[in-house]
């Protein structure tokens, strides 16, 4: 598991380590945070909100 | 003016059917066609296999790659104008066309969606080249219709930002045209005969009533009452949901078989 910080309220997040990124991972300060890769490393930052809505 | 949806299932059981009924009808028609199914049909014949993603609410949905957009355009096209052909034939002014034609229909992008993914994780990906109708530009389809009797249209949109070509969702687009021509009537022709509750159809709703029962019934047709709904507020006098596999389908749905909302 990687430990990366919330870059909301500063708290621990566990990550697995093969966590692909857009994965999403709620923190328990409410946000929902997804991942991503800088620099190879995973990296957290807030998700933008997403509705669903698809074609025919 | 009447709007017509036949959704994929419908147009592949039952086409001549639907066509023939429009064929019978006195009154100009808007007649929108889906054909899911048969964009599935022809990606697999030619090697491209379609590719479906899990909302998190569950709903399996077709993913649109751009080579799949491809096959998408080029399949709605062929069922759009072999109907058109098949309205000419029957003694109707006939016209196909898309949603990109004129323009007519303008869509935005989803750029991300969210999906749960193979390891049942909540991931954002690409959105594909899917969208949602954000505009009815009625002016192509009234000039069109001054001409023809039946305007036969594909849902397929323009993206109002990049200007592609986008796969909507055939319902979304009846329901926006006719919303925006405050159409008389919108006949919705599904391989069910109507909204289902406890076994048996519901015949008729107010607008009230069917954004209440679009929260207890299942997907697909929650969505319809949900948009049924608002197509009336925004001045269709009449939406029908109805079967589109028994006889003359169009009449029997003016007449009130299936599921009224006005």
């Amino acid at each position: 598991m990687a430990q990366l910080k919330c870059p909301i309220c500063g708290g621990q997040v566990s990550v697995e380590d093969d966590a692909l990124p857009g994965e999403l991972v709620e923190h328990e300060c409410g946000a929902q945070l997804e991942v991503f890769k800088k620099n190879e490393t995973l990296s957290l930052r807030l998700a933008e909100e997403v509705g669903e809505d698809w074609g025919e | 003016m009447i709007v017509v949806k036949a959704g994929g299932r419908v147009i592949k059981q039952a086409r001549d059917k639907v066509l023939e009924s429009i064929g019978r009808l006195g009154e100009k028609v808007i007649l929108v066609h889906g054909g899911g199914d048969q964009v599935t049909e022809v990606s697999k014949r030619m090697g491209v296999e379609p590719t479906f993603v899990t909302s998190p609410n569950g709903i399996r949905s077709r993913y649109t790659s751009m080579e799949e957009l491809e096959v998408y355009v080029m399949v709605m096209g062929m069922l759009n104008k072999f109907m058109t052909a098949y309205l000419i034939k029957a003694g109707k002014r006939a016209f196909g066309m898309t949603g990109v034609d004129g323009p007519t229909l303008l869509a935005e992008r989803k750029k991300k969606i969210v999906i749960i993914d193979e390891r049942g994780k909540k991931r954002i990906i690409d959105g594909g080249y899917t969208g949602k109708v954000v505009q009815v530009r009625t002016e192509s389809i009234t000039s069109i219709l001054e001409g023809v009797d039946v305007v036969v249209m594909s849902p397929i949109a323009v993206d109002k930002e990049e200007g592609l070509p986008l796969n909507v969702d055939g319902d979304q687009a009846a329901f926006s045209i006719a919303s925006a021509l405050k159409a008389e009537s919108l006949v919705l022709l599904t391989d069910v005969e109507g909204v289902l509750m406890e076994g048996k159809v519901v015949s008729h709703l107010d607008v009230s009533q069917a954004s209440e029962l679009s929260s207890k019934i299942g997907p697909g047709m929650n969505r319809k009452l949900m948009m049924a709904a608002e197509s009336v507020k925004a001045g269709v006098k009449r939406v029908t949901i109805s079967s589109g596999l028994v006889n003359d389908p169009v009449a029997e749905a003016i007449n009130g078989r299936g599921t009224v909302i006005e």
